[in-house]
């Protein structure tokens, strides 16, 4: 059972990167995963599906260019520490 | 021998010793005195930028070397003395200024160093969880083996939030989860030693290996508190407190297996997570779900009623994780005790 820290963080960018690399027009838009809020209801309660996608969104948002950076210095490490 | 820092030689009747914190403060800096430096810098100062090329090297081995036998009036006769600008740091008036520069330099490079350490830790907010005394540790601990006889669960609030842990048995503190999981990070290496499995690897890999799983449930819980919409006042380190509760119950369990093999460590672990889960749904009741006031019952839907469903399925998400979680992070550690017939 030897799930470390390291192990999180690899699991973690690995997820992350997968949520980056959905292109919202070309894919997300066909399926119907669009984070554009639907113009129905004010945003009082929105469903537990808007919340997803607009989490999507922003994480692809946030976190595009620090991936960037983390990809290469988990890269540089693999290569290195094997 | 007394490990206890406050106690030195007695202090004599009816003075107390004021701790000065800040030199500043005491109104003179002990460390102006002028230092017989060999060269007549300050050891501390980059170079100069007028040097001589190769000068550098040499003088910082000289203000090394001889720190404090040279007395003050021997550069007259140092060889540097005769380079141009730099005989200006000889005079004491300049090392006092220069040595009052660098101490404001570097007081506001800590002011700036804390102000970008407070944007990703919240210091004042961590201190706040850690403002406790015996009395609360004690009486917690107790609540969180016995809560069933506890009767009243609010949290009392000051102007800008809740009251502080040593005067409020109600709100979470972060020391308790702290001290337990180092515990239990020794206690896992103490049983894995009796079971001839130990090195010393052993203890990076169990504590990174419970810390990956808190972080992974703190995330979880903030993502489910995000996605269903749930409003409250619950702050991500209340949630890192209230999760951190189970750890206690685990140090006990896994000691209670050492003595009674597997049997003593699934009663203690199932009383303890009864005792638990009564426990989170108390506390976690008067923060997640909706009180209403009358006013507001007045005023209009401003407490949404689907909401109420969701917050309750948190709550009973959360108590039932707890279980789950600390017999995930034990069972490995006491799979090869032999269960002792009762």
């Amino acid at each position: 059972m030897a799930f470390t820290l390291w192990n999180l963080f690899e699991a973690s960018l690995l997820c992350l990167n997968a949520i980056c690399i959905l292109n919202e027009e070309r894919f997300l838009v066909k399926i119907g995963w669009s984070a554009k809020r639907a113009p129905t209801g004010f945003g009082e309660n929105p469903t537990a599906k808007a919340q997803i996608l607009n989490l999507i969104h922003s994480i692809r948002t946030v976190a595009r260019i620090p991936l960037i950076l983390l990809n290469i210095v988990t890269i540089l490490l693999k290569l290195l520490l094997g | 021998m007394n490990f206890n820092a406050n106690s030195g030689p007695k202090q004599p009747f009816g003075r107390k010793i004021k701790r000065v914190s800040d030199v500043n403060a005491m109104g003179y800096n002990p460390y102006t005195q002028p230092q017989p430096f060999p060269n007549g810098q300050d050891a501390a100062q980059p170079q100069p930028a007028f040097n001589p090329q190769h000068q550098p090297a040499q003088e910082f081995n000289q203000s090394y070397t001889q720190p404090n036998n040279v007395p003050y009036n021997n550069f007259d006769t140092n060889q540097y003395a005769n380079v141009p600008g730099i005989g200006v740091f000889a005079q004491p008036m300049v090392q006092n200024m220069a040595m009052q520069y660098t101490q404001q330099l570097a007081n506001t490079g800590t002011t700036m160093v804390k102000k970008e350490i407070e944007r990703f830790v919240p210091v004042n907010r961590l201190k706040y969880y850690f403002a406790v005394d015996t009395k609360y540790v004690l009486t917690k601990l107790g609540l969180l083996f016995f809560p069933f006889t506890h009767a009243d669960w609010s949290v009392k609030y000051e102007q800008d939030g809740p009251v502080q842990p040593r005067f409020e048995i109600n709100a979470p503190d972060l020391y308790i989860p702290t001290m337990a999981y180092v515990t239990y990070v020794l206690v896992a290496g103490l049983v894995l030693g009796m079971q001839q499995r130990f090195s010393p690897e052993q203890i990076g890999i169990q504590s990174s290996s419970a810390l990956a799983w808190c972080l992974i449930e703190l995330g979880v819980y903030n993502a489910t508190l995000y996605i269903s919409n749930i409003q409250t006042s619950l702050r991500t380190l209340d949630l890192l407190a209230y999760s951190g509760y189970k750890f206690v119950g685990l140090i006990v369990s896994i000691l209670l297996s050492i003595v009674g093999g597997s049997t003593a460590y699934f009663c203690m672990l199932g009383y303890f997570s009864l005792a638990l889960a009564f426990f989170l749904v108390r506390s976690l009741r008067a923060q997640v779900l909706p009180e209403i006031s009358q006013q507001e019952a007045y005023y209009g839907d401003n407490v949404p009623s689907s909401g109420n469903k969701r917050r309750l399925y948190f709550l009973l998400f959360v108590a039932a994780a707890q279980p789950v979680l600390s017999w995930w992070l034990s069972y490995h550690l006491i799979r090869y005790t032999p269960s002792v017939t009762l």
